[in-house]
């Protein structure tokens, strides 16, 4: 299928079979989208509509559009490929929209044993199979309220892996309240990312993001992470905000960001079921001009040179990942695992607490079946709501949990959500094209 | 007028499983495969990584 769209008069023509991108003119986009899209035809002469097809065959016999979609379904593999490891329970924030409950999701404040965590280690090399590359992310609550476990565990994991033939690459997601000189050298040492929350200009970030004193976090934390950044050369990081209904110009705050030397940034619409933060429908039209203007923005300072990652606009249409993954959905549930502080095991962090959602332990390392199952039949093709939807192969049916949480079933994509999502692989589409225009004009 | 703005490049890798987890990323809750890429071409390309 393809969909035609304009960004600020400029038009475009993408096509979902073949993954190929075009610019046309306002009459090309106008006749495809009435005769391919429905609408109102044009009122164009025989010749320019002939002149329009020639066009359109060129590319159809080059296989660049309207080029049939792969349906195959996946090959879901039992390999286990990453454990997202909630090393505490605990969080020495209060943030006002945190889905975990502020750390505790939903049950007492506990920190992960170093046995348990080994126990998980164990678990993920056991049940990796072939795979030679795992992933492990310390998450939590904050991670750096247990930095020595987190050591021995790094630890743990490189003897035991090197003994297995396994490579590890380890995440954190930390607050950076406790981002200290050793925290950073570890991180630098030891974590192939390190996502960091900063949800903006200060008046934002303090607005949720309280210390237990219900003082605003942004001052103990900016610097922080500033340092952190300045500390890390070439790794990867990304600062992270959530935006909720409260700052729905979070364009301002992504520039803010970038303004104050972060270069890797991505901005999340908050989860949540406090009504006042939610995202609602009435506040999407506001939210996909703010993408637009976001994007704005973002060229402006890549025209300037000052140009950073906005984890969103980045949409690899050349390169990019296999058809398999692409109609894989995300994984959770069956190559991808969430590990709790006592060692029970979820689908992934979403779910954590939720007992109808409870696989197993890490103690018996025996995985719940017919929860396994459900999870490995998920793919692109289970979300009938994806099949006409020019994004699937971009998006790959979303977040599950998102789904689960919003509509009840994690094959019903959650309107909202896809209404975001569209926005911004037009906005990263509309990035791809003008990026790949200045390269031409700077050559 | 309908000018290419980008196409695939030809794969020789599909489904080895060897990509990063979708999850593991900047986002955890708006997940997308858009801007991942090809680990085992990545590696090919670049033997650091494989270290």
């Amino acid at each position: 299928m393809i969909h035609v769209f304009n960004y600020k008069n400029i038009y475009y023509v993408y096509d979902s079979g073949s993954g190929s991108l075009h610019e046309c003119d306002k009459d090309t986009a106008d006749y495809l989208k009435a005769r391919y899209e429905g609408g109102v035809m044009p009122d164009f002469s025989a010749e320019k509509i002939a002149e329009i097809e020639r066009d359109v065959q060129s590319l159809k016999d080059s296989g660049l559009l309207f080029k049939e979609e792969v349906k195959t379904y996946p090959i879901k593999s039992s390999e286990i490929k990453a454990l997202c490891l909630h090393i505490c329970h605990d969080c020495n924030l209060r943030c006002r929209y945190c889905f975990a409950d502020e750390g505790a999701y939903h049950s007492k404040r506990e920190f992960m044993s170093l046995e348990t965590a080994k126990r998980a280690i164990d678990f993920l090399i056991e049940g990796s199979g072939n795979r030679k590359v795992l992933e492990v992310d310390f998450f939590g609550g904050e991670p750096l309220m247990c930095l020595d476990v987190i050591k021995e565990v790094v630890a743990y994991a490189r003897r035991e892996g090197d003994r297995a033939g396994k490579k590890f690459l380890f995440t954190t997601t930390t607050n950076a309240l406790l981002l200290d000189d050793d925290a950073i050298d570890f991180f630098n040492r030891e974590m192939e990312n390190v996502v960091l929350s900063l949800d903006g200009r200060q008046e934002v970030h303090d607005a949720i993001r309280k210390t237990k004193n219900g003082k605003g976090s942004f001052a103990y934390v900016i610097e922080n992470i500033k340092k952190f950044v300045r500390s890390r050369g070439d790794k990867s990081y990304y600062v992270r905000g959530t935006f909720t209904s409260k700052n729905l110009d979070f364009s301002k705050d992504v520039i803010f960001l970038a303004e104050n030397g972060f270069d890797s940034i991505s901005m999340e619409p908050v989860v949540t079921e406090i009504d006042e933060l939610a995202i609602k429908e009435e506040h999407i039209p506001e939210i996909l001009s703010e993408y637009e203007r976001l994007c704005d923005k973002y060229l402006e300072k890549y025209d300037g040179g000052e140009g950073f990652n906005f984890f969103h606009f980045n949409i690899d249409l050349e390169g990019g990942v296999c058809l398999q993954k692409k109609v894989s959905a995300c994984g959770a549930g069956n190559e991808y695992f969430s590990v709790v502080p006592n060692g029970d095991i979820y689908p992934c962090h979403q779910f954590a607490g939720d007992k109808n959602f409870l696989m197993g332990s890490v103690y018996t390392g025996e995985l719940d079946k017919k929860i396994r199952e459900r999870f490995a039949e998920n793919c692109l093709f289970t979300r009938k709501r994806c099949g006409d939807c020019f994004a699937k192969f971009i998006c790959s049916g979303g977040c599950s949990a998102n789904n689960y949480h919003f509509t009840g079933d994690m094959n019903e994509p959650y309107p909202i959500t896809c209404d975001m999502m569209k926005k911004r692989i037009e906005c990263g589409m509309h990035v791809l094209a003008h990026k790949k225009e200045s390269k031409k004009t700077s050559q | 007028m309908l000018k290419t703005i980008s196409a695939p490049r030809d794969k020789k890798v599909t489904g080895c499983g060897e990509c990063r987890s979708t999850c593991q990323s900047a986002c955890k809750t708006s997940c997308t495969v858009g801007n991942q890429s090809c680990e085992r071409i990545t590696r090919e390309q670049n033997p650091e990584k494989n270290k």
